[in-house]
């Protein structure tokens, strides 16, 4: 795993180059929404081009004629084309809704696909990024892009009309409005590049303060206790000034963008008047003036306003966020069909074949971390019952999730049933439980039948009362209950994760502190249960108790490692003597010629006392 | 302001101090002594009106180029229309009007630019500094203040609210101009003629209609919407929950599709909140241009009549499109509403007053007596501790048992500072801790917790984290003694590993807590459950660790396991927040009712022990 686990991007221009490269096909394949969306945009042509060219007609031909009928007349035609707005708004919207939903959709499946891999491919590593892209940066996405369409949109078809409409009251009025409009363009896509660098690293600066702030808040009590609130509170000014400086710097900006825009906007009317007197004499007529100034106020400049806003801001920021989805892996693929693995037979437990090996397996975590598993040889033969003990971090979890083929070895070889471990074999062969169990909204018996999916209610009771879950099934009701995974301790999720196990009844099941969170009574009927399955099973222990069942004991201690029964642990390993003369007094008081100091003594006395206390089992955590 | 050397071994402490409440201002001159604080009055002015005053330049400014940008653009379309009327009768090129429309539209420019510079400036200005004075108040106030609100909620006021309010003075601006130009419209196209005035009132009832039905839709399908969508982001939490087990499982795809199973109804109700809006849009673009057309039908009728000039209408006009534009003003009165909402939740965190003191410091070389004195503390109405009088002797151990809710964690808390007694005192070597400096209270009081809050970039960072930076040396033995030094061993860059990228389980980021405490060591070393999750024979291992340091460090050690009551000097027992009995553990041990304190293990999450790393 690497620390800080973004590698550099290339040049920030790359960004829009990126998402540019994901939108192209996205937006082929919308050929046909795009051309409905124009087909119902073409009614805001109309609209603009007559709100010019209307005024122009009723002023020349009407009001300023004298026959103020005509003009009434002219204005009339322009207010029904106004008329058919609420149809043509409801066909665009629906339109952008085809447009804008799909993107949103595959936003939201990207960061499912980014979150569930991410936390599949390397355990204990889930960012909140993913859960902010599926609500947060998705919802920025969507409006954003919804916007960036509208207003698209409607500048393209206003400016159509507009200019057609100037067009058609004098050509001549186009070499008055055409030059600033361009000059403005372009000063405004000058300012695009610098700008959109500069959102970034807003948007950056903005991130690293909230991530500060959300540490800040999981950790008042530990800030408190350290003594070190000033320093945190130098840390978040320093952020938060951070985050000035990167504002200053948009706003200056912002300023070139407000110039850009009166260029577009607000220089072609005074322009106009300046030309008016020339063009005056060269046949426009003054209601073809007033027309022409209408087409400059009320439609280019608001269109003009609002696409350099939309662009300038939620664009940039479009672009940010869906470059965060451009690098989605791809999500997790179906297991192919999975191979006729009936439960295995009672005969096949006999067969010689042993179910799994280790041989010469090493496992470290990075390329200077010290092993964890150091050349570690192993075979579980069909059916046995092995039991892994040691302390803390001496890599139990590890060898189990080497053992099930999660993990795979930095050296030596796993095999499986004789042949060498293969992914696509892994689910018929073994089911491995982690000491968190996993339990999801849903019906019970959806959860029952995780593992295996054609569980009949018949096995699933049987199962119920092997396992210890019947007081659980009858609090719930029944198997349609729903389970809401909050509402139960984490002993009954443990109990349900053993229930799925129980019904798959795979060749090798491994426990790894799967019942830790039981307590001793249930742990021992749980693993009653199991033993009566005819599959191998590896318990990674956390009570002696449960190590004793076994048939054979692997004590862990690193990357040193002995494996036996009980009484051959007992004289060849001290650490195991170490083990259970802290988990059960009683056997390291057996032990013969052992030096046990005064202190070790006391201690172990005490803990025959509370052993004493703890053989009454407690009340069930519900 | 007194300093180390007074009388100690007072009763200080003032019983039935007016507690600082949320939402209630704490009176300020309750405590003793004035604090040096940067600002010393938490004053009672509504955090918009305080915030006013921050930068009265930069806001003047503001406000001044607005308004002027706004007068500017009212002013256009009078000097437009009179300039199109000199220009119609075809005499001399009217320069003067010429010159006066370029003038207003460049004042109008650069009002504008000068506006959107100090607007997002000052906006940006203001959140940094409500940022770091939010965190600088919840960090120096009794943690138990900031601890009353869920993280969550304490994230989006120290990031979202704080941006919400400080946007206030800007949105303000923007307001006093969104009134100002519909207004001023409306006083020209009066000023022009009566009737146009009078087309334009007519329709804007139906106006602000329509923009209510606008708000009302939406909210609907929005809130399908949202349900829908945290579906999602729930299913996707359990499945990350899960990992593990999916992993294993090798049922990634399952769960994908799982997750992704309510995005059929995300997209319906998606597509549904366009209808809606879409359908407002669609009235508005039929209302606005329909009003304009009205507005100039009766300015025609009017200039057929010869009331008006060719001018004076496209004046009219100009004004019309600005009155409609009252509409915009909505949205930023929505947006001072959301302002002063923020403020309002930030008033509580700005109001915090700083943990009192009297500038005492630490008795020198002093073994860590440590005493309470009649100490009660009461959550929300509810005692959680009364009337315990409890003497630890300095160097000595002191287990503290008790069944999940009899006030533990409470006791360990107030044992340090963390927590302020309601009544009653704590003194450590004869000094009343809410006397003492809380920077030196610190360096003598280490702390460890049963899930710590990580802090600092680098595994390193984070043990060495404290009221000074540990050296490497120092960092590396408290890790041997927090049995820590194995699996840090075995991560991918040893100490140098980030802590978020280490695997971490809960026992092991139990002993980084327990070295971090280990690091800093003082007079008194409280673990708060700071043991329950690690394996016997490591607890073993650490408990030796603390053993040695009996005589120079008093230990406070809340647990659970019947090992760490034994172990201890005594032991204080504690029933219903009530001290039930001290003594040496042996000899409470013959009380039935004391060895049933052992025979359950659970434990609900203490208030203090809630604030927990996500």
């Amino acid at each position: 795993m690497k620390p800080g686990h973004d590698p550099a991007r290339p040049a920030r221009d790359t960004a829009l180059r990126r998402v540019a490269r994901e939108a192209r096909p996205f937006l082929r394949a919308r050929t046909g929404a795009i051309l409905r969306l124009s087909g119902w945009s073409l009614l805001e042509f109309a609209q603009t081009f007559l709100s010019g060219y209307g005024v122009a007609r009723a002023l020349d031909d009407g009001f300023l004629a004298g026959r103020p009928a005509t003009g009434l007349l002219w204005l009339a035609v322009a207010a029904v084309a106004v008329l058919p707005s609420v149809l043509a708004a409801r066909g665009v919207f629906g339109r952008l809704a085809d447009l804008v939903e799909p993107l949103r959709d595959g936003l939201v499946r990207r960061a499912v696909a980014r979150a569930l891999s991410g936390a599949l491919g390397r355990s204990g590593h889930v960012g909140t990024r993913s859960l902010s892209q599926v609500t947060h940066q998705s919802e920025i996405a969507r409006d954003g892009w919804a916007g960036l369409v509208l207003t698209l949109r409607s500048f393209v078809f206003t400016a159509a009309g507009a200019v057609t409409g100037l067009l058609a009251l004098s050509p001549a009025l186009l070499l008055i409005v055409l030059p600033p409009l361009v000059l403005g363009a372009a000063l405004f896509l000058g300012t695009l590049p610098p700008m959109a660098a500069r959102q970034r690293a807003y948007l950056a600066a903005d991130e690293a303060y909230a991530a500060h702030a959300g540490e800040l808040a999981a950790s008042v009590r530990d800030i408190a206790a350290a003594g070190t609130a000033e320093r945190t509170v130098a840390e978040s000014r320093a952020l938060a000034d951070a985050q000035l400086a990167a504002s200053r710097s948009l706003a200056r900006w912002s300023a070139v963008r407000v110039v850009a825009l009166a260029v577009c906007g607000r220089f072609p009317p005074l322009l106009l008047l300046l030309g008016a007197p020339w063009l005056l004499r060269n046949g426009l007529t003054p209601g073809g003036l007033v027309g022409a100034l209408t087409y400059l106020t009320q439609a280019l400049a608001p269109a003009v306003q609002a696409l350099m806003t939309m662009l300038g801001t939620a664009g940039g920021r479009l672009v940010v966020v869906l470059d965060r989805f451009t690098d989605a892996p791809p999500p997790p693929a179906d297991e192919p069909a999975r191979e006729a693995a009936p439960p295995a037979s009672r005969s096949a437990a006999r067969e010689a074949t042993p179910v799994a090996e280790l041989h010469e397996v090493t496992f470290a975590y990075g390329p200077r971390a010290h092993p964890v598993l150091d050349r570690l040889s192993l075979t579980v033969g069909a059916g046995e019952h092995l039991a892994v003990v040691g302390p803390s971090g001496s890599g139990k979890s590890t060898l189990a999730a080497v053992l099930a083929g999660t993990e795979r070895p930095t050296g030596g070889a796993v095999r499986w049933r004789g042949r060498p471990a293969r992914p696509a074999d892994a689910t018929s062969v073994r089911v491995l439980l982690p000491q968190h169990a996993y339990v999801f909204s849903g019906s019970l018996r959806d959860n029952l039948r995780y593992l295996r999916p054609d569980a009949h209610d018949r096995e699933i009771a049987a199962m119920a009362d092997a396992v210890g879950l019947d007081t659980l099934l009858s609090r719930l009701g029944s198997l349609d209950a729903a389970v809401e995974p909050d509402r139960l301790s984490q002993g009954e999720r443990q109990l349900v994760a053993l229930g799925r196990a129980y019904l798959a009844a795979p060749p090798l099941l491994i426990l790894d502190e799967a019942t830790s969170r039981l307590d001793p009574a249930a742990e021992t009927r749980a693993e009653l249960a199991f033993a009566t399955l005819p599959g191998a099973l590896v318990v990674v222990a956390h009570r002696l108790s449960s190590a004793r069942r076994a048939d054979r004991t692997l004590v862990m201690d690193g990357p040193h490692t002995q494996c036996g029964t009980p009484g051959e642990l007992l004289r060849s390993s001290a650490l195991y003597r170490d083990l259970s003369g802290l988990w059960e007094p009683e056997e390291a008081d057996a032990v013969p010629g052992r030096d046990v100091p005064e202190e070790a003594r006391r201690e172990q006395r005490r803990l025959v006392e509370e052993r004493a206390i703890r053989s009454t089992p407690p009340p069930s955590p519900v | 302001m007194t300093r180390t050397g007074r009388p100690v071994g007072e009763h200080h402490r003032r019983a039935g101090r007016p507690r600082a409440r949320w939402g209630r201002t704490p009176d300020p001159k309750g405590d003793p002594v004035p604090l040096p604080h940067p600002d010393p009055s938490p004053g009672t002015a509504s955090g918009a009106r305080r915030l006013a005053r921050q930068h009265p330049a930069a806001l003047t400014w503001l406000f001044l180029c607005s308004t002027s940008g706004a007068l500017a653009a009212l002013a256009l379309p009078a000097a437009l229309g009179h300039t199109v009327d000199r220009l119609v009768s075809g005499g001399p090129v009217p320069w003067s009007g010429l010159l006066l429309c370029a003038a207003l539209t460049l004042a109008e420019t650069g009002f504008d630019a000068a506006a959107a510079v100090t607007g997002t400036t000052t906006s940006a200005r203001l959140t940094a500094h409500l940022r770091t004075r939010t965190a600088a108040r919840i960090l120096a106030a009794e943690p138990r203040r900031a601890l009353a609100l869920p993280t969550g909620d304490l994230t989006a006021r120290l990031t979202a609210r704080t941006a919400d309010a400080a946007s206030a003075p800007v949105t303000a601006a923007g307001a006093v101009a969104g009134v100002l130009l519909p207004l001023g419209a409306l006083v020209g196209l009066l000023l022009i003629d009566v009737w146009t005035a009078a087309a334009l009132l007519l329709g804007a009832p139906l106006l602000v209609l329509l923009l209510r039905t606008f708000t009302r839709g939406t909210a609907d399908a929005g809130a399908d919407y949202q349900r829908a969508q945290s579906l999602i982001a729930h299913r996707l939490t359990e499945a990350l929950d899960g990992a593990d087990t999916i992993r294993a499982a090798r049922t990634g795809a399952r769960e994908h599709r799982r997750v992704l199973e309510p995005l059929t109804a995300l997209a319906d109700h998606g597509r549904r909140t366009w209808t809606v809006y879409g359908r407002a849009v669609g009235r508005s673009g039929l209302l606005l241009p329909l009003l304009m057309l009205l507005v100039l039908a009766v300015a025609g009728l009017r200039l057929g009549a010869g009331a008006i000039g060719v001018g004076e209408l496209v004046a009219a006009s100009r004004y019309a499109s600005l009155a409609v534009g009252i509409g915009s003003l909505t949205g930023a009165l929505g947006s001072l509403a959301r302002s002063r909402a923020a403020a309002r939740s930030l008033d509580p965190l700005l109001t915090l007053a700083p943990l009192p003191h009297r500038g005492l410091g630490p008795v020198p070389d002093a073994p860590g007596h440590l005493e309470l004195r009649d100490v009660g503390v009461e959550q929300d109405g509810r005692p959680l501790l009364t009337g315990v009088h409890l003497t630890v002797p300095g160097g000595t151990s002191l287990a503290v048992v008790g069944r999940s809710g009899s006030g533990k964690s409470q006791l360990a808390a107030v044992a340090g500072r963390l927590l302020d007694p309601d009544t009653g005192s704590v003194l450590l070597d004869g000094v009343p801790l809410d006397g003492m400096e809380p920077a030196r209270l610190r360096r003598e009081v280490a702390y460890a917790f049963a899930r710590p809050a990580l802090l600092g970039t680098t595994v390193e960072d984070t043990i060495a984290h404290g009221p000074w930076t540990a050296a490497p040396d120092a960092v590396r033995e408290a890790a041997r003694a927090a049995r820590a030094d194995g699996f840090l061993a075995l991560l991918p860059y040893g100490y140098a590993t980030p802590v978020a990228d280490a695997p971490l389980s809960g026992g092991e980021r139990q002993r980084l807590g327990l070295a971090r405490a280990f690091a800093h060591p003082g007079r008194l070393l409280i673990l708060d459950d700071a043991l329950s999750s690690l394996d016997t024979v490591t607890e073993h291992h650490v408990r030796r660790a603390l053993d040695a340091r009996a005589g120079r460090c008093t230990r406070i050690i809340v647990a659970h396991r019947l090992s760490s009551a034994a172990r201890a000097d005594r032991v204080a027992w504690l029933e219903d927040g009530r001290l039930r009995a001290t003594g040496r553990h042996d000899e409470l041990w013959e009380d039935p009712d004391y060895r049933a304190v052992f025979s359950t293990d659970t434990s609900a999450p203490s208030p203090l022990a809630a604030a927990e790393p996500r």
